[in-house]
């Protein structure tokens, strides 16, 4: 059985407790100072009477601080709800309220804080704001606003809940990933093997910790000891490759849109990255000749293609890098301890070359969507997960992505639930009705488009309807393409066919 | 003609991020990215306007916080620029 994160972490900080684990900004937490601050956050938790098996949930960007409230949480015999720090008000309050969270800890100098305290409150939910120190004080800021840090973690058991991440679903309906101590355990060791992480890698990380990807990328740095460098904007690439050739990173880990971005307008030759050992890639299929490029231009970095999802914890398949030429397009073999199918509807595994739904099993599956048996006996289903993920297998077993079974659009790398958008548009008095849909975008694979539908002798405009949803969605939900038409493209039956909408 | 510049930018950010003609809704030196108005694809895009529509190169070093992170920084940088061309 794998190491739990709390005993995995220890034993980082036992065999090196000066060793920096997590630098961000101007400030440098060791091990030992992780460890200690994230005892302070278990400390507090018990302070104030909070249960094992509670939700805690955190609002706050990457940092060392949010590192140690996670660990804190999951020290207390709690569980992690990670608000996706993008999010507007509305929709935090509402997984707020879904995930039961007793506690909310949350940067006080996040754009949402404000109005979700007062939200909160409504929900009786206790707020505890801290203040995310990013200099040589932000320890003992850290220190006085949670005191104490005598160490006395709470033995967690493999099948306890550890995580709730809230990922595409529609805002009346919230959809909790929920994740055990077991799944983060297996994932986490299964990707320490195949990257071959040490104590003496060096990681650098643009992912949000609050999706799988990227606290996926936390955990295992920590667990194998090494440093983890916090880059919290992508927006200037070329800073963060400044900072990964000064800082001599030897990992880096981005979506297509990251590649796409730092191969954009930079020239990476400028840059001495020689001590890059590995890059990787999920969160979608990068074109070809990215992929291409990329490779042209890091020669020496090894690039892993990856493929999972938030169900998994974070990865289900990996394509080692040897494998890159002879089979480029795909997203490779399983990793440890995990089966891949490829299914038919009736649920028979297809024979190579054949597309089909594509199904997991294995130890860091989740346990279910929180609070909706409903939704979760739709995906676990006889042991498996089933991924909404189409794909085939070739006659080495090698896996390939051909589209998804589940209508869901990804911006980025970020899943985007054409209906929530829908519902948000719907809201306004003057729209009679609201479709959205996929176009392609040169830059993050998909981009979202509606096609509204206004009330008879209503006029709407396009400005009008993107800062409504921008008031009530995350940035990267707001329609990129606004159309209005007399009507929409449905079948026989009345269905929308969104496919005619692009 | 340094203010219509101003203007300029402060409208193309307000229509394509804040999507209103507002401009109380952005002031001069407010953070694009510490509020949250752009993410790393919406600064590429800005840079573009740059380009594209203010006739300005921007090299990759220029690329930097201090350049691009508020209308005035922009501004600035867009003048400076043509100044020493």
């Amino acid at each position: 059985m794998s190491t739990l994160l709390l005993e995995a972490l220890r034993n980082s900080a036992a065999r090196n407790p000066g060793a920096p684990a997590i630098v961000w900004r101007n400030t440098k937490w060791s091990y030992a100072d992780l460890v200690s601050a994230a005892a302070r956050v278990s400390n507090v938790l018990a302070a104030r009477g909070v249960q094992s098996g509670a939700r805690i949930a955190l609002l706050m960007r990457n940092s060392p601080q949010y590192v140690a409230c996670y660990y804190g949480v999951l020290g207390a015999g709690c569980a992690v709800v990670a608000l996706n720090s993008h999010e507007r008000e509305n929709v935090l309050a509402r997984q707020l309220e879904h995930s039961g969270a007793e506690l909310l800890i949350a940067d006080r100098d996040h754009v949402e804080f404000e109005p979700l305290r007062r939200l909160a409150a409504e929900q009786g939910v206790a707020v505890m704001p801290i203040s995310l120190g990013d200099d040589e004080h932000s320890q003992s800021l850290f220190a006085q606003e949670f005191g104490a840090s005598e160490l006395s973690w709470a033995p967690a058991a493999p099948q306890d809940l550890a995580m709730i991440i809230y990922t595409s679903g529609t805002t009346g309906r919230p959809k909790g990933v929920m994740i055990s101590h077991g799944n983060l355990a297996a994932n986490t060791a299964a990707i320490i093997e195949y990257l071959g992480l040490h104590c003496g890698d060096r990681g650098l990380c643009v992912l949000p910790f609050h999706f799988s990807y990227g606290n996926s990328m936390l955990h295992t740095h920590l667990a194998a000891g090494a440093t983890l460098f916090i880059e919290d904007n992508f927006a200037f690439p070329q800073v963060v490759l400044r900072r990964m050739q000064d800082e001599a990173v030897t990992g880096f880990s981005g979506v297509p849109s990251t590649f796409a971005l730092l191969l954009g307008r930079c020239r990476l030759q400028d840059y001495d990255l020689s001590s890059l050992r590995y890059i990787t890639q999920a969160g979608g299929a990068m074109p070809r000749p990215l992929i291409q490029r990329l490779r042209t231009e890091l020669p020496s970095a090894r690039l892993f293609v990856m493929y999972g999802q938030t169900e998994a914890t974070a990865r289900l398949t990996y394509l080692d890098p040897a494998d890159l030429d002879r089979k480029l397009g795909s997203v490779g073999k399983p990793v440890a301890g995990v089966e891949i199918q490829v299914c038919d509807a009736s649920g028979r595994e297809l024979p190579p070359g054949e597309i089909g739904e594509i199904r997991a099993r294995g130890p860091n599956i989740m346990l279910g969507y929180w609070r909706d048996p409903q939704a979760t006996q739709q995906v676990l289903r006889d042991g498996w997960l089933y991924t909404g993920d189409l794909g085939h297998k070739d006659n080495e077993g090698f896996l390939y992505i051909d589209g998804r079974a589940v209508e869901m659009i990804k911006v980025g790398a970020f899943r985007v639930s054409p209906q929530e958008v829908e519902e948000v548009i719907a809201a306004l008095p003057d729209v009679e009705e609201v479709a959205v849909t996929a176009i392609p975008d040169e830059l993050l694979g998909q981009a979202i488009k509606a096609v509204i539908v206004p009330r008879a002798g209503k006029k709407l405009n396009v400005l009008q309807i993107k800062a409504h949803c921008r008031e009530h969605l995350a940035a990267y939900k707001v329609p990129k393409v606004v159309e209005f038409a007399s009507s929409l493209p449905r079948t026989s039956s009345g269905k929308i066919q969104r496919f005619k909408l692009a | 003609m340094a203010d219509d510049l101003r203007e300029q930018i402060r409208a193309f950010i307000l229509e394509n991020y804040l999507f209103t003609s507002d401009p109380d809704a952005l002031g001069l030196d407010d953070s694009l990215l510490g509020r949250g108005i752009v993410d790393s694809t919406g600064m590429l895009e800005i840079i573009f306007f740059i380009e594209e529509q203010l006739g300005v190169k921007v090299k990759d070093e220029e690329m930097i916080p201090d350049n691009l992170d508020s209308v005035n920084k922009i501004t600035n940088f867009v003048l400076s620029k043509r100044q020493a061309a």
